[in-house]
């Protein structure tokens, strides 16, 4: 037992060597440090690793600023921290986004329209969005900056960013086959797989075109390598790698580029508008880039431990779809057996059941929880190197709210 | 529709596609290789990196699943991979000739040393090129993602059906993927706007009431000859026409010409597929399977009957029927010099732009269609 825990470890550790050098080698340093306070809080021993494991996950987990913060605070005003809610903050503009977006296809033909349309309801939880239009605030704030059209211009990345998502997820539902999404009957079963990739692009056409309206040649490239990085991850989920080492850093890789790098770079594109130095640009797409793993690894959880109609969607749909996600992915180190499995991408019947089986009975549920845990601390030790604001707060309080969702 | 006609519709929407470009193979075959000659080298190779990508190589290797069924994304790649003589990727052809017809703005040209161009061309317009024709090329396999509750038993396994979307979806988004990541190298936001606005036409196109559910051509109520330039101006018009206007646009050229450049890609689409639209009128032996419901011969027919002609009699007509009908008046004759007068148009918008080798080139493409 002690040997498979060594193990363990060392299999947790090397994931961690890999995910740094695959992803960003700038910031190989500040995640060894993490890496270190990981290995030594987390498995010092058996049961203190439970003992916490238990805690984080039963409880509610509040990641705050004093123990990350590497800045003295030196805000003035105090913040009513656990109290400043990210939704509000930006609540007008968001509360415009469906119209502004639906505004964005009035050249459309009706049929075309109706298609397009289908998924901005305004019942989007418009997560981007809210992220983008703080991240606008917390920077413009960081550097004292109040200029109208520099507003306006970040608040068009945010509409932006919106689209670019819904188009991605209407291209995803028809490659995975989706019945539902978000409760309602999926775009590719409303309309059929034609018109709805076609729609998807027509999104994307509309996206792109309001995105050169802004007239700014770096904030283009910023966001057109997002359109490339969500279809490079859609071509990593293709594949399963032989070696269990490049497993953990492909799915990672993957992870950065079909849901971190949108939040990433548009994070990045309101701090390039407001003409910050590149540390603080830097800032901003190290917290979106985190925050976004993070969001993606608690998805990939709540595909195992939530019930279907807590989440909209049906639950194991990873694992329906022959994708090995981080729980799996940790159960495997428990459970060797998995990876059979994994690399037949569970297409055999009972391959399913037998890997959930595995997953609830290993750690890899909690495992992927610690590694949510430690983006999401990343992501506020970023975000705290901005001056204290509201908006920056309601970064942080983010960060918790995505650690703890259930849905 | 039964087993044989959607058979045939699909067939014959990716027939129209390939064809589009290929009019009488003599004329045009030899006005295209005199044309690659003058803007230095073969067109064909230009989406040839992409092709060779990791991501594309999978897609290829997964296409072996696909052979066997009827999925349009097998054929719009053979088209692509193999068929060298169709010269596919003319639109590309014709930008690069647009972009030394017009050479660079005085202002610009001071601005630049000699290595900054290699025949007349800059690398942002051979970029452009290329661009345009990964648009186009990712319609193509974006249009024939098939919807898998209207399958008919000879097209093959569902499964088998639902891969081939899986994989047309994935190789169209990657090549829209780079057309967005080549356009931003322009570092032309007016660029990027004009060339993702035909990208946004080309959907359109697939949503003007001139097809059915699964794209195949159809009519409507109260047809008029504009739904007809509309839907060429929107699947084929745009995208030449724009990127003709943004090669212009990169060599910093005022409104005045870029127009110009515009209106002759505009018209020279709207020739090309009246001559498409004509060839199984006039030799119906050979292109029969491929008439469209909703081509400019059939439509001009429509429109020329007193009192109007229900458009429900037509479609329930065979392509043969059609025929007899439409050749009885001078429908033919009208198509025909319709072509040619869309042509001339083309021609005279390059009169702005001094005598060239490759202007003479454009003109030869522009007459290989109409006479």
């Amino acid at each position: 037992m002690a040997a498979l825990r060594s193990r363990l470890n060392n299999g947790l550790l090397r994931f961690w060597i890999y995910h740094a050098a695959g992803i960003e080698n700038r910031y190989i340093h500040s995640i060894f440090k993490d890496g270190e306070i990981f290995s030594k809080k987390i498995y010092p021993s058996k049961q203190s690793s439970s003992l916490i494991l238990n805690q984080s996950c039963a409880n509610h987990i509040t990641l705050t600023s004093h123990s990350y913060s590497q800045t003295p605070e030196h805000d003035k005003k105090s913040i009513d921290k656990l109290h400043v809610s990210p939704h509000s903050l930006v609540e007008k503009d968001l509360s415009s986004l469906t119209d502004e977006i639906r505004q964005e296809f009035s050249t459309a033909s009706k049929e075309l329209c109706e298609v397009v349309e289908y998924y901005f309801d305004g019942q989007g939880k418009a997560f981007r969005p809210m992220v983008v239009l703080l991240m606008s605030h917390a920077c413009n704030k960081h550097i004292n900056l109040f200029n109208p059209q520099i507003i306006k211009s970040q608040k068009r990345i945010s509409v932006i960013a919106e689209m670019i998502h819904t188009a991605s997820l209407v291209h995803d539902d028809v490659i995975d086959a989706a019945d539902t999404r978000r409760g309602k009957t999926s775009v590719n079963l409303v309309w059929g797989q034609r018109k709805s990739i076609l729609a998807g692009d027509f999104i994307l056409s509309v996206a792109s075109m309001a995105l050169a309206r802004i007239r700014n040649e770096q904030i283009v490239t910023i966001l057109s390598q997002v359109i490339e990085d969500l279809v490079r991850g859609e071509f990593m989920q293709l594949g399963s790698k032989e070696n269990e080492n490049e497993r953990f850093s492909h799915y990672l890789r993957k992870t950065f580029k079909k849901t971190a790098s949108l939040l990433a770079n548009s994070c990045k594109a309101v701090a390039v508008l407001a003409n910050c130095e590149e540390d603080v640009t830097d800032i901003a797409y190290q917290y979106g880039r985190n925050i976004g793993i993070a969001f993606q690894l608690i998805d990939d959880l709540l595909d195992f431990t939530s019930c279907d109609k807590i989440l909209g969607k049906p639950t194991a749909a990873d694992l329906k779809l022959g994708l090995a996600t981080a729980p799996v992915l940790f159960a495997a180190q428990q459970y060797p057996q998995l990876n059979s499995l994994i690399m037949r991408r569970f297409s055999r019947s009972g391959d399913v059941e037998t890997a959930r089986h595995l997953v609830a009975k290993s750690e890899g549920v909690e495992q992927t929880k610690l590694l949510a845990i430690q983006h999401g601390k990343e992501a506020i030790r970023q975000i705290n190197q901005l001056d204290k604001s509201d908006e920056q707060q309601a970064l942080i309080n983010i960060v918790n709210m995505v650690l703890n969702r259930s849905k | 529709m039964n087993k044989f006609q959607h058979q045939q519709t699909l067939s014959q929407l990716n027939q129209r596609s390939l064809a589009f470009w290929t009019s009488r193979p003599d004329d045009w075959t030899k006005a295209v290789t005199e044309a690659e000659k003058i803007v230095g080298y073969p067109t064909s190779f230009m989406s040839l990196r992409c092709l060779l990508s990791d991501e594309l190589s999978n897609v290829a290797m997964h296409m072996r699943k696909l052979v066997g069924t009827n999925h349009p994304l097998l054929r719009t790649a053979r088209g692509l991979v193999y068929d060298g003589t169709h010269n596919l990727q003319t639109r590309g052809l014709i930008v690069l000739l647009m972009s030394k017809t017009a050479g660079v703005a005085p202002h610009k040209a001071q601005q630049l040393v000699e290595k900054d161009m290699i025949d007349g061309i800059l690398p942002s317009q051979r970029s452009l090129a290329e661009i345009t024709e990964m648009i186009h090329t990712a319609n193509l396999i974006h249009k024939g993602v098939v919807n898998l509750s209207d399958l008919q038993p000879n097209d093959g396994p569902v499964k088998d059906m639902e891969f081939g979307n899986k994989m047309a979806v994935l190789s169209g988004d990657f090549l829209l993927a780079n057309a967005s990541t080549g356009l931003a190298q322009l570092n032309n936001t007016k660029v990027v706007e004009v060339i993702s606005s035909c990208i946004g036409d080309l959907i359109s196109g697939e949503f003007t009431g001139l097809q059915d559910e699964n794209g195949n051509p159809r009519l409507k109520p109260d047809i008029t000859f504009s739904d007809w330039t509309n839907q060429t101006f929107l699947t084929s018009g745009s995208l030449l026409a724009k990127s003709c206007q943004a090669a212009l646009e990169l060599a910093d050229h005022d409104q005045n010409f870029q127009k110009k450049a515009f209106e002759f890609g505009k018209n020279m689409a709207y020739a090309q597929q009246l001559n498409e639209d004509l060839k199984p009128f006039i030799t119906p032996d050979d292109n029969i399977d491929q008439m469209s419901i909703s081509s400019a011969p059939v439509i001009k027919y429509i429109l020329s009957q007193t009192p109007a002609l229900p458009v429900s009699t037509l479609n329930n007509l065979d392509n043969r029927k059609i025929l007899n009908l439409v050749k009885e008046g001078s429908i033919i004759k009208d198509c025909q010099n319709l072509c040619l007068e869309y042509g001339q148009i083309a021609i005279d918008s390059l009169d702005v732009f001094p005598d060239s080798q490759a202007k003479s080139a454009l003109i030869n493409i522009v007459q290989a269609v109409t006479e």
